[in-house]
């Protein structure tokens, strides 16, 4: 298994949607920083804001973690994940790994490596909104309020980070079984966009459409995985759960009766990948 | 049957494939049973459409038969796909990443066979990549991705090579230089060649045994002398009086004259009959040979003769 992780990272280290798709994040809140302070302290107009609590300055630095959970965050996400699997389609070199390995092995080293690499992403793309700030603050003067310890920032971290981990892993679900479904990165590509944005769309609109078809409005948004998502993240970063106000009263569920549904979901669809992959015939 | 003998290296039985369901079912290949020695070059010919790419696609367990199956040293394919790992293919003219270097290609497969890469700079002279090693794939020629498919099918030393038509985009140095190879695998290394092509001399030059498949069906499997002399059209006799050696023989085979000679639809078998009639007709008989045609004649003839019913 180690063998085909190895293979896989051999391949997409140096690709090009490595560089744009996941190490964007990371280079290009470096430049865009640079940028903005640079013209922030040529016009030297800086404002001298407010102290922030530590509270408060800790969420701000921790705030890049939301980015997997936005939907321009998770169609890069998709993009990403759409490369990795249905580019062997693209390439036609699946004739070429699978007679050497089960094919499940390569699938789930395929997991390991569009994960990782993300992982790898999203952390150093953390790491450097977070210094990047402190750094602001320092340049321009705003004040840091007193009480901020590296445990406590690790820990926001940590906790953002896993509440980022859910919409990062059910996209790349998503968009994993579309690829080998259709054996396209662009029809990947096309179905993870709409799937997050339908998601997304019903998150937001199903109190309205409620007025018109209560119970089965009611029945998707229990178990389609859009809120659970957001009340996943609302319990780790706020730790409360999300209570989102319908006409026929305030709809809230448990985090664990969440986390069990947005798991199912993941599980149900990286399962038919694998089944999938595993029934296909490769011409 | 010799119990203790080693299993083939390659066995298929009754093997099929269908495609698509009720109405719109195509039989892509139907009943093909055909068995494989080691050391063997084996052959599998056909034209286009035939279902030789098929039949090497279930072979290496890119697609599952709908019918029959596929043994590997004896292992059925479906139940134990690990003896893949004795297996090396090229297929499709060498598909590869077109973003990483030959070197680099050939190390992503090592790493995928969980083997060392140590093979691979040896394979890459063996095959003439050796210079052009780090240059990008897709800047590669068609001949250049042929000769890195070879290295890629060699790199895990398998025990048999599985060749989709090996000299496609070679020039005439390159495909007697895969001839050599193909030769030398199974000659100097003992190892097994399975290989399609569509290019029946190189076949004939290469292979100790042959199949010709067409519409799906294998329609004839021998070696390739032996599929050539059961192929003979008839005997060429050069004789003189002409007119009175064809008179001898007409009324007992069909005759035809081509110019100084008679070409007569008779086995090599009845050539002592023949000879023995134009003796006594009192004909000074100069030539008695039999008319072979080469392969690529007899495949024509094969496959526009014995085309099997539409599926």
């Amino acid at each position: 298994m180690l063998d085909a992780i190895a293979a896989e990272a051999l391949k997409f280290r140096r690709h090009r949607a490595t560089w744009g798709l996941v190490w964007i994040w990371p280079i290009g809140l470096v430049v865009i920083w640079l940028l903005a302070i640079g013209v922030e302290l040529a016009n030297g107009e800086a404002e001298v804001a407010a102290a922030p609590t530590a509270a408060g300055w800790i969420a701000s630095a921790t705030g890049f973690w939301n980015v997997p959970g936005h939907p321009l965050g998770r169609y890069l996400i998709g993009a990403f994940v759409a490369v990795v699997f249905a580019g062997e389609y693209a390439w036609n070199t699946w004739k070429l790994i699978v007679p050497h390995r089960a094919r499940a092995t390569l699938i789930a080293a395929k997991y390991a490596v569009a994960l990782g690499l993300l992982a790898c992403g999203f952390a150093l793309g953390a790491a450097a909104f977070n210094a990047l700030g402190w750094l602001e603050d320092v340049a321009t003067g705003d004040p840091i309020p007193a009480g901020i310890t590296a445990a406590a920032l690790l820990k926001a971290h940590g906790l953002a980070a896993l509440a980022a981990s859910a919409p990062l892993v059910l996209t790349t679900a998503y968009v994993s079984l579309a690829a080998i479904l259709t054996r396209s990165t662009v029809g990947a590509l096309v179905i993870g966009l709409v799937v997050t944005t339908a998601e997304q769309l019903f998150r937001s609109f199903a109190p309205m459409l409620e007025l018109y078809a209560p119970s089965l409005v009611g029945g998707l948004y229990r178990v389609l995985p859009g809120y659970h998502l957001g009340n996943l993240g609302s319990w780790l970063t706020e730790g409360r759960v999300l209570e989102i106000p319908f006409p026929s009263g305030v709809f809230s569920m448990s985090a664990a009766a969440s986390l069990g549904i947005v798991a199912a979901w993941i599980a149900i669809l990286i399962g038919l990948t694998f089944r999938s992959f595993r029934r296909q015939d490769i011409n | 049957m010799d119990m203790n003998a080693p299993p083939p290296v390659l066995e298929l039985t009754d093997l099929g494939k269908t495609y698509g369901r009720r109405g719109g079912r195509v039989q892509a290949v139907r009943g093909v049973s055909l068995r494989v020695d080691a050391g063997e070059v084996y052959g599998f010919l056909g034209p286009n459409g035939a279902g030789k790419s098929t039949t090497i696609r279930m072979l290496i367990g890119l697609i599952a038969p709908t019918a029959g199956s596929v043994r590997l040293f004896g292992k059925d394919l479906a139940a134990d796909a690990s003896v893949l790992r004795r297996v090396g293919s090229l297929v499709d003219g060498g598909a590869f990443y077109p973003f990483l270097s030959g070197r680099r290609n050939l190390e992503v497969l090592a790493k995928t066979h969980g083997g060392g890469g140590g093979r691979i700079d040896a394979l890459l002279e063996q095959v003439g990549l050796a210079k052009d090693a780090r240059r990008k794939v897709k800047a590669y020629s068609t001949g250049m991705r042929q000769r890195l498919g070879v290295a890629a099918a060699l790199l895990g030393d398998p025990d048999v090579v599985i060749l989709d038509e090996p000299v496609n985009g070679l020039d005439v140095a390159g495909i007697q230089e895969m001839r050599r190879l193909i030769r030398g695998l199974a000659d100097d290394h003992n190892k097994t060649v399975f290989l399609s092509s569509h290019l029946l001399s190189e076949v004939q030059q290469v292979c100790d045994r042959v199949a010709i498949i067409h519409k799906g069906e294998v329609v004839r499997e021998s070696t390739v002398a032996g599929l050539l002399e059961q192929e003979a059209t008839g005997l060429r006799v050069e004789a003189s009086p002409i007119d009175a050696a064809e008179a001898a023989l007409r009324g007992n085979w069909p005759v035809e004259r081509q110019g100084d000679a008679l070409s007569i639809a008779a086995t090599k078998a009845e050539a002592p009959r023949v000879a023995r009639r134009l003796v006594n007709a009192g004909v000074d008989l100069f030539a008695l040979t039999p008319v072979q045609r080469n392969l690529e004649e007899v495949f024509l003839a094969i496959t526009q003769d014995e085309a099997p019913a539409d599926a």
